[in-house]
């Protein structure tokens, strides 16, 4: 990334470059099943996270900063989940829609179905529901936002463990290491 | 249209009607081209449309290759079904008579491990590379089953 996750930068010069990257989320929809249709609704005028700077279709992986894992994630098309995460680049967001894409949902005794997204890609936000309603995706962008805005970049690139938001969970990013 | 194709090949064990009020054809699993080629070719017959093609595990009795054929020019659809063994059971392929069955026989492969001899390319469809085992079949465990019980009431019977 060159500079910003080296060094510890001055606070107003945080502040500035977190509140222009978390108000210009180029999202890439990677929807799977009923979830898509739910983060369609999302992006359309009734619920319309344009208005939170989220901005729906990136033109590819490459011009995305966030991934939506929308739907049921089958073990035949997790290399290609992997492969457009490993397309984006950094600094990158995953949000987890769903039941399915969190741990496998009513599929959980499938001989076909990933158990969980975080499984092929680190996970910073999880929405349960199945399917959540638009609002859940739209408090889960928020709490993402909210995390943005008070990020280091520094610390997020040398950070050892594994955090994540959970909607409607406690407040503020749990610790999944040892989960 | 059952009389006509039993005089031509002579290869239809017995026929009866579906309780979704088809009209189904045994035949041996040796006679399942003959038939198949009988309906697509024949003029009278000209089942052109392949609808899609599976299996079921009878348990005991084997699996039964089910292959459901509809005619645009009769507007009839009839099913061919036939019988085969557990272990090694197979027929002939019919993507020589309709491109589209590929894709059905390929599934039908890799759930079941039934053979289709001569299908240009049987290899894996859905499910992914590694994967061992044939999940249709009724001794393929599911091991988050295994490790914990389904949680509901038990299926019906």
């Amino acid at each position: 990334m060159g500079v910003v996750d080296k060094v510890n930068l001055p606070q107003p010069v945080k502040f500035v470059l977190n509140w222009g990257r978390k108000y210009s989320l180029w999202v890439m929809n990677f929807g799977l099943a009923c979830c898509a249709i739910e983060l369609i609704a999302a992006s359309t005028s009734r619920h319309d996270f344009i208005r939170l700077g989220v901005i729906p279709v990136a033109h590819g992986p490459r011009q995305a900063d966030l991934l939506v894992v929308a739907g049921t994630l089958t073990d035949k098309m997790a290399p290609a989940l992997k492969r457009v995460w490993e397309q984006m680049p950094e600094p990158k967001y995953c949000i987890s829609f769903g039941s399915c894409s969190n741990c496998g949902g009513p599929f959980w005794d499938s001989y076909s179905v990933t158990k969980g997204v975080d499984q092929i890609v680190p996970v910073d936000v999880y929405v349960p529901g199945c399917p959540p309603r638009p609002e859940a995706l739209l408090e889960g962008i928020i709490r993402l936002q909210t995390m943005i805005a008070d990020e280091s970049l520094k610390e997020r690139f040398e950070r050892q463990h594994r955090e994540a938001i959970i909607v409607g969970g406690p407040v503020g990013p749990v610790d999944l290491s040892n989960r | 249209m059952i009389d006509h194709v039993k005089e031509a090949t002579g290869a239809v064990e017995r026929e009866e009607v579906t309780p979704q009020g088809q009209i189904a054809l045994h035949v041996t699993p040796a006679n399942w081209h003959v038939v198949a080629e009988h309906l697509r070719r024949c003029p009278r017959c000209n089942f052109g449309m392949f609808n899609w093609l599976s299996a079921v595990d009878m348990e005991d009795q084997g699996f039964e290759v089910i292959v459901h054929l509809y005619s645009a020019s009769s507007l009839q659809a009839v099913n061919i079904k036939t019988m085969v063994p557990r272990d090694g059971g197979s027929v002939r392929t019919l993507t020589d008579l309709w491109r589209g069955a590929s894709f059905h026989e390929r599934e039908c492969w890799e759930m079941f491990d039934i053979g289709f001899d001569g299908h240009p390319h049987l290899v894996k469809l859905l499910l992914a590379e590694p994967f061992v085992g044939h999940p249709l079949r009724k001794e393929f465990l599911l091991m988050t089953r295994e490790a914990k019980e389904w949680p509901g009431a038990k299926e019906p019977e």
